[in-house]
C-alpha cells in the first residue's frame, strides 16, 4: 500500500502506461521536428491502446493498436516523407509567457484535484461482472443484432465519404 | 508458476513469464540463425551450387560467424542522417516481431502462450507497428534508396494487409473465435481449415510473402536497383536488427499459417510440438523455394495485384464461406 493504492500487477500496469503516455504526451508538444512529433504521437496511441485492455476491453485496445498506432501514425509518417525537409530549429521558444502558463496550469490541476477528492464517489455494494460474456462477443451482438440499421447507415455514410474523397483528390489532376 | 494464463498476476506469475521471455528469445535467435543457414543452402542446391560449407562440418558455423561479424563491427550513423531516429528505428522495427510470437501455440500445452481472446487480430496490430520502424530507418537515414526503399515498403505492405487480414476472415467464419488456441483445438476435432478454406490459404501465403518483403515482393530491399533499399545505410548490430526482424517474422508467419490452416500442433503419435515444428517447416521451405524460383515483379503489377485480384477473390472466399457457414 503506497498512498491508499494497493499494489497490484494492474496498478504497476497503470502508472507505467500513464507514465508512456504523458511523457509521449509531452514530448509531441516540446519535440521541433514534425517527423519526431509524429512518432511521439504514436507512442500516446499505444499507451491508450494498453490502458483499454487494462479496463478489460481488449478488443478496442488491439483495434486502437491496428487503426491508430499503425495506420494512421504511419499515413501521417508517409505524408511527412513527400514533404521538405525545412529547416525548423529557429522556433524561439516560450519566453516570458511561461510563468504565467505554470501558474495557470497548476491552478487547473489543484481545481480539479479539489474536486475529484471532493467528490463521494459510487461504491459498488454487490460483486458485479461487467463483462458476463466475452467484450467481443457483445459488441458483435450489439453492433449485428441490437442496431444492424444504424451500424449499416454509418458504414453507406462512411463509403459516400470515401469516394466524395477520391472525387475532390482526382478534380487537382 | 506455469499457470499465470488462467490466474491473476503473482510475482511468481511474473518471474514464470520472464522465464517464458528469455527461453522463447534464445530459441528465436536459434531457429533464425539456422533458417539463414538452410536459406543459403537450399537456394545454392536449387542452382546447382555447393551453399555456405567452409565453416564448421557441413558450413553450419557459417551463420554464427556472420552474426559475430556483425556484433563486432562498427556501428556507423552517417553525418547527415536524423541521429535518435536512425538509432532507434531498428528497435521500433524488431520489438513488435518478438512480440507476435507470444500469441502462437506452439505446443498442446499452451506453455509461454498468450490465451487472448482476440490473439489474431492482435497479430495483424502488432505486425503493422513494424512497418512504423521501416519507414523511420528509410527516412532518417537522409539517403534517396533509403527513402525509396522506405516509401515502396509502406505502400506494399499496408495494401497488403488487406487481403491479408480478408483470408483469415474464412477461418474465424468457421471457428467462431479470434482465439488461436481455439482455432486449433477446432481443427484437431474437425479437420485442418486448409481444405475448406484452399482460396484463403493460397490468399494468405501470397499476401503473407508481401508482407514479409521476400521474392517476388521485394521491392523495398530489391539489391539491384535500391542497393538493399530502407537498410542502405545501415551497419553493424543496427542492420542485424533488421535482418533479424525479417527471419523472425518468417518464422511467426509460417507459424501463423501453420496454426491457422494446417491444424497447428495437432497430429497422430507424435509429441504435438515436432508436428508444429514439421508443419512450419515445410511452409517455411515454400517460402525459400518461391525465392529461387521466381523473378521480382514491377511495381504497377504488385499494386494491381492487389487491389484487382486478391482482395476480390478474397471477398468472394468470405462470401461463400459465410453462405455456407450459415447454412
Amino acid at each position: 500500500m503506497i498512498l491508499g493504492i494497493p499494489i497490484t500487477g494492474e496498478t504497476v500496469a497503470f502508472f507505467l502506461l500513464s507514465l508512456l503516455i504523458i511523457s509521449s504526451g509531452v514530448m509531441v508538444m516540446s519535440l521541433t521536428k514534425v517527423m519526431h512529433t509524429a512518432l511521439a504521437l504514436g507512442g500516446v496511441f499505444l499507451g491508450v491502446a494498453g490502458i483499454f485492455i487494462l479496463l478489460g476491453a481488449d478488443f478496442v485496445g488491439v483495434v486502437q493498436i491496428l487503426i491508430y498506432a499503425g495506420a494512421i501514425t504511419i499515413l501521417m509518417v508517409f505524408a511527412l516523407m513527400l514533404t521538405q525537409k525545412g529547416d525548423d530549429t529557429g522556433y524561439p521558444g516560450p519566453g516570458k509567457r511561461s510563468f504565467f502558463t505554470l501558474l495557470g496550469v497548476a491552478a487547473f490541476c489543484a481545481l480539479l484535484l479539489f474536486v475529484i477528492r471532493g467528490t463521494s464517489w459510487p461504491v459498488a455494494t454487490t460483486k458485479v461482472d461487467p463483462f458476463p460474456q466475452p467484450s467481443i462477443v457483445m459488441i458483435a451482438q450489439s453492433l449485428f443484432h441490437t442496431y444492424t440499421v444504424p451500424f449499416e447507415l454509418v458504414t453507406l455514410i462512411l463509403t459516400a465519404a470515401l469516394v466524395g474523397a477520391v472525387v475532390i483528390a482526382r478534380k487537382e489532376e | 508458476m506455469l499457470n499465470w494464463q488462467s490466474s491473476p498476476l503473482t510475482g511468481i506469475g511474473f518471474l514464470g513469464m520472464v522465464i517464458g521471455g528469455v527461453l522463447i528469445l534464445g530459441l528465436i535467435l536459434g531457429i533464425v540463425t539456422y533458417l539463414i543457414y538452410f536459406e543459403r543452402k537450399i537456394i545454392g542446391w536449387m542452382q546447382l551450387r555447393i551453399g555456405p560449407n567452409r565453416v564448421g562440418p557441413f558450413g553450419l558455423m557459417q551463420s554464427i560467424a556472420d552474426v559475430l561479424k556483425l556484433l563486432i563491427k562498427e556501428d556507423i550513423v552517417p553525418e547527415n542522417a536524423d541521429r535518435s531516429l536512425f538509432l532507434l528505428a531498428p528497435i521500433i522495427a524488431f520489438v513488435p516481431s518478438f512480440m507476435v510470437l507470444a500469441l502462437i501455440p506452439f505446443t498442446a500445452t499452451h506453455v509461454f502462450t498468450s490465451n487472448t481472446q482476440v490473439g489474431l487480430l492482435l497479430y495483424l496490430a502488432l505486425s503493422s507497428i513494424t512497418i512504423l520502424g521501416i519507414v523511420l530507418g528509410g527516412w532518417a537515414s537522409n539517403n534517396k534508396y533509403s527513402l525509396l526503399g522506405g516509401m515502396r515498403s509502406a505502400a506494399q505492405m499496408v495494401s497488403y494487409e488487406i487481403p491479408l487480414g480478408m483470408s483469415v476472415i474464412g477461418v474465424v467464419l468457421l471457428t467462431g473465435s479470434l482465439n488461436l488456441n481455439t482455432i486449433v483445438v477446432a481443427q484437431s476435432r474437425h479437420i485442418w481449415y486448409i481444405i475448406p478454406q484452399i482460396v484463403g490459404f493460397i490468399i494468405f501465403m501470397i499476401a503473407g510473402l508481401a508482407e514479409l518483403n521476400r521474392t517476388p515482393f521485394d521491392l523495398p530491399e530489391a539489391e539491384s536497383e535500391l542497393v538493399a533499399g530502407y537498410f542502405t545505410e545501415y551497419s553493424g548490430f543496427r542492420f542485424a536488427f533488421f535482418m533479424l526482424t525479417e527471419y523472425v517474422y518468417v518464422f511467426a508467419l509460417c507459424a501463423l499459417a501453420t496454426t491457422l490452416f494446417l491444424g497447428g500442433w495437432s497430429g497422430p503419435f507424435l509429441p504435438s510440438w515436432i508436428w508444429f515444428a514439421i508443419k512450419t517447416s515445410a511452409c517455411i521451405f515454400f517460402i525459400f523455394w518461391v525465392r529461387a524460383t521466381m523473378p521480382r515483379i514491377r511495381g504497377d503489377q504488385l499494386m494491381g495485384f492487389a487491389w484487382k485480384v486478391l482482395i476480390p477473390v478474397a471477398l468472394a472466399n468470405l462470401i461463400v464461406t459465410a453462405g455456407v457457414a450459415l447454412l
